[in-house]
């Protein structure tokens, strides 16, 4: 345990032994699955608040930007002319194959879930993303909010001063095609967004104010403004409320935000680059109460030299998720996470002249795990060539069902625009129950 | 220099032919394919018929380096790791054996036939005994991982024409030379501009020094590639080309195309060093043809298919192609 671990994670915090998570760091490399161990808290009473701590539900979004390809990943066709040049390897299910450059993920395949069969029919990246993050296009006259919003509002707590909601996208293309927003639900779901960096702006407290007067300054506050809210009960002034209240938070819990807290060497164990960092980030989050995180992993939009990019881009992915599952599932925190994977569309099958493919969206794989969902399954099936569906077509919005069902909400529930009913999914979509757990 | 460069003739194909070897003396072309096969055609004939090197002990992915062991026995080279003796005649398979841990890129044989070169992205070089198929030596000289934490990838070689040194070269734009007598680096050398990473946009990488060429005195070295690239999704480089004295580590030249953008994937000079010739491309082809006397760009040709490999046949009028779902010819002409 770091030695320097101060006000957030103390070395006592964490119930889980550094020789266990060791262990574990061997089984990322070897493939090998080590049996779990307690659960681990990230925050504590002299970190930020017992009652933040986190009792709810929480999805880790890995975003993969751009577009990845399934035949490089998923759904391999090896022996195809459009199956690339990637071999493919078994995996922990029987009878499953995917790519070779996914050997963690192999290993653990018995608890992912896989679907097949993506058919979202939007080839567009700023048009495909809106639809993959809402489960169904925005219309003219009514904007839906993304999932993100949808998982704060629900498993967000009330007097949390953490936020419900954070986007990391530190890659410039694709930033805009996010559509990252709450809607009608409003901007108390809206994304914190951290493009720039892993901590917010401006929430350290200035120098020039002592921890004393700063303390201070905060009660004085609230006392005037419970004694303002007394006479005007209003939303507007419960929100201002709100709002005060979770930017003091934050800055108490400034140390969320510094990766540097984790262990050298579990920041070791995800690896050095952005995206694992990020994803290590997000799983110190979701153990401290935010429901919501996106880890934004841009940009695999390979137009040209897709085979060189997924050299390079996939083993990332597969370390970053195998560490996080590992690590989800040493800290007992499997059970109530859900991790999902997935961009705006696909690729395409066929391989143009510049040996890339391109946008795709008729024929796609997502992958998940974590809680609410059936490990193991992989579900639907394309045709030899990957060029169609041929067993059980998932449009963007069953999938959307399925990931609102596998953690506990009901995807006919409705919130209200105005005073119009507002299903979390569009009406006769449902989820998907061979995936459910 | 008043040349020009023609496409002739093409023969369309549903797959990817990646390397090319020639049957001397003849138009009977043998190219590795994206259908882990070995082809072969008679480029004489009006429709000429394919014939695949069919074994179901052949290779498993892509087919990305050919080399001609001896007349009549052909080495393949795979992204399955694997090389392969083939009997050219029988079109079967003389032996198969595990060469590299990832993806074979290139496949070279000696100008004396005595040994077979391939690199792979295990950042290795293999010699190996031709005719036996043993490993004679093991050049390791080129860092696995990318400045940026990315595995790197070792794309090409090339033999000097007295055979007594070899140049490789990796994703990075690093080269290094190689004395084979002692199996030792001799120097190193570095095209960077060749390798582009992209650290906010988009996050990876594109680019990478994809083929080599020493000059018959064998004092020069040309090394292909691609230029700076704004958007990595796309082969959106200039094509280039920088030569090198490589004895004294100096660069002679740093050539950029201006019209014609991508990847030059295979260089060759003249016999005579009369000129240089790159081909490549992006979502087309091209074919540049440099003057070694000004060290520019004489010819610059877009073609119909981006171009994997080629080969020059005896008197160096023709080139034979083997890219992008086609094979075909081009020709040099003086006008």
């Amino acid at each position: 345990m770091n030695p320097e671990s101060t006000q957030f994670c103390r070395p006592n915090e964490h119930d889980i032994s550094r020789r266990a998570f060791l262990a574990h760091s061997l089984a990322v490399g070897s493939g090998t699955l080590i049996g779990t161990s307690g659960a681990v808290h990230a925050l504590d009473e002299d970190g930020l608040n017992a009652a933040l701590r986190h009792s709810g539900k929480s999805v880790i979004l890995l975003w993969l930007a751009g577009g990845s390809s399934q035949l490089e990943t998923w759904d391999p066709k090896p022996g195809r002319l459009t199956g690339g040049p990637f071999l493919t390897i078994p995996t922990s299910v029987p009878g499953v194959h995917i790519s070779e450059l996914m050997p963690k993920m192999a290993k653990r395949m018995h608890k992912m879930t896989v679907i097949r069969s993506l058919d979202t029919k939007d080839g567009g990246h700023g048009t495909a993303a809106e639809t993959m993050l809402r489960g169904r296009k925005n219309e003219a006259a009514q904007l839906y909010p993304d999932l993100g919003s949808i998982i704060a509002k629900e498993f967000e707590r009330r007097d949390s001063k953490v936020p419900g909601y954070v986007s990391f996208y530190s890659q410039t293309e694709g930033r805009r095609n996010t559509g990252a927003t709450p809607a009608f639900l409003g901007a108390r779901y809206a994304p914190m967004i951290l493009n720039d960096g892993m901590k917010p702006a401006n929430i350290s407290r200035l120098e020039s104010i002592t921890e004393v007067d700063h303390r201070d300054r905060a009660e004085l506050h609230k006392l005037l403004s419970a004694r303002f809210a007394r006479s005007r009960d209003t939303e507007t002034v419960k929100s201002h409320a709100s709002a005060y209240a979770k930017v003091h938070g934050l800055m108490s819990s400034e140390s969320l935000f510094d990766i540097t807290q984790e262990p050298k060497w579990v920041r070791d164990q995800y690896g050095p680059g952005q995206f694992a960092q990020q994803t290590l980030m997000a799983r110190r989050m979701v153990e401290s109460g935010v429901p919501f995180v996106r880890v934004g992993r841009a940009w695999w939009d390979s137009h040209g030299q897709n085979f060189e990019t997924h050299a390079e881009m996939v083993p990332e992915l597969d370390h970053v998720m195998a560490t996080l599952m590992d690590d989800l599932e040493q800290r007992g925190m499997l059970d109530s996470t859900l991790v999902c994977a997935f961009g705006e569309f696909g690729r395409t099958p066929k391989i143009n002249a510049s040996l890339g493919r391109d946008h795709f969206a008729s024929a796609w794989s997502a992958a998940m795990f974590g809680c609410g969902l059936q490990p193991g399954a992989v579900y639907g099936k394309t045709d030899e060539d990957g060029m169609t569906v041929a067993e059980n077509p998932v449009g963007p919005g069953e999938l959307f069902a399925t990931i609102l069902k596998a953690v506990g909400l009901e995807p006919e529930k409705e919130y209200y625009s105005g005073s119009r009913p507002i299903p979390l999914v569009n009406p006769g979509i449902h989820p998907i129950p061979d995936l459910l757990s | 220099m008043n040349l020009k460069i023609t496409e002739q003739k093409r023969v369309s194909r549903p797959d990817i032919a990646f390397c090319l070897i020639r049957e001397e003396g003849t138009r009977r072309v043998f190219f590795g394919s994206s259908d882990a096969k070995i082809h072969t055609l008679d480029l004489t004939d009006e429709k000429p018929e394919d014939g695949a090197f069919e074994s179901d002990q052949g290779h498993q992915s892509y087919i990305t380096g050919l080399a001609m062991a001896r007349p009549g026995v052909l080495v393949s080279g795979s992204y399955d790791r694997q090389l392969a003796w083939w009997d050219c005649k029988k079109r079967s398979l003389i032996r198969k054996l595990p060469a590299h841990e990832k993806w074979i890129r290139k496949v070279v044989s000696s100008p004396n036939g005595k040994l077979i070169a391939s690199v792979a992205d295990d950042m290795v070089c293999r010699l190996w005994n031709s005719t036996t198929g043993e490993l004679h030596a093991e050049l390791s000289g080129h860092a696995p991982i990318t400045p940026h934490d990315f595995p790197s990838m070792l794309y090409t070689c090339a033999f000097s024409p007295d055979g007594q040194v070899l140049a490789t070269a990796d994703k990075t734009g690093q080269i290094v030379i190689w004395d084979i007598a002692s199996k030792k680096q001799i120097t190193t050398l570095e095209a960077p501009i060749m390798y582009t990473w992209d650290p906010r946009a988009r996050r990876h990488s594109i680019g990478g020094i994809r083929s080599l060429a020493f000059s018959p005195d064998g004092k020069s070295l040309a090394v292909g590639g691609m230029g700076k690239v704004g958007n990595i999704d796309h082969l959106g480089g200039q094509a280039r080309i920088e030569v090198f004295n490589w004895e004294k580590q100096e660069s002679i030249a740093a050539i950029e195309t201006g019209s014609v953008k991508g990847l030059i994937q295979c260089l060759a000079f003249h016999p005579d060093g009369n000129w240089l010739l790159g081909c490549g491309g992006d979502g087309k082809g091209c074919a540049v043809l440099i003057d070694p006397a000004k060290w520019e760009i004489a010819v610059e040709l877009q073609t119909q298919y981006h171009i994997h490999d080629f080969l020059l046949n005896e008197s160096s009028d023709e080139i034979f192609a083997a890219g992008h779902q086609s094979i075909g010819t081009l020709g040099i002409e003086a006008v």
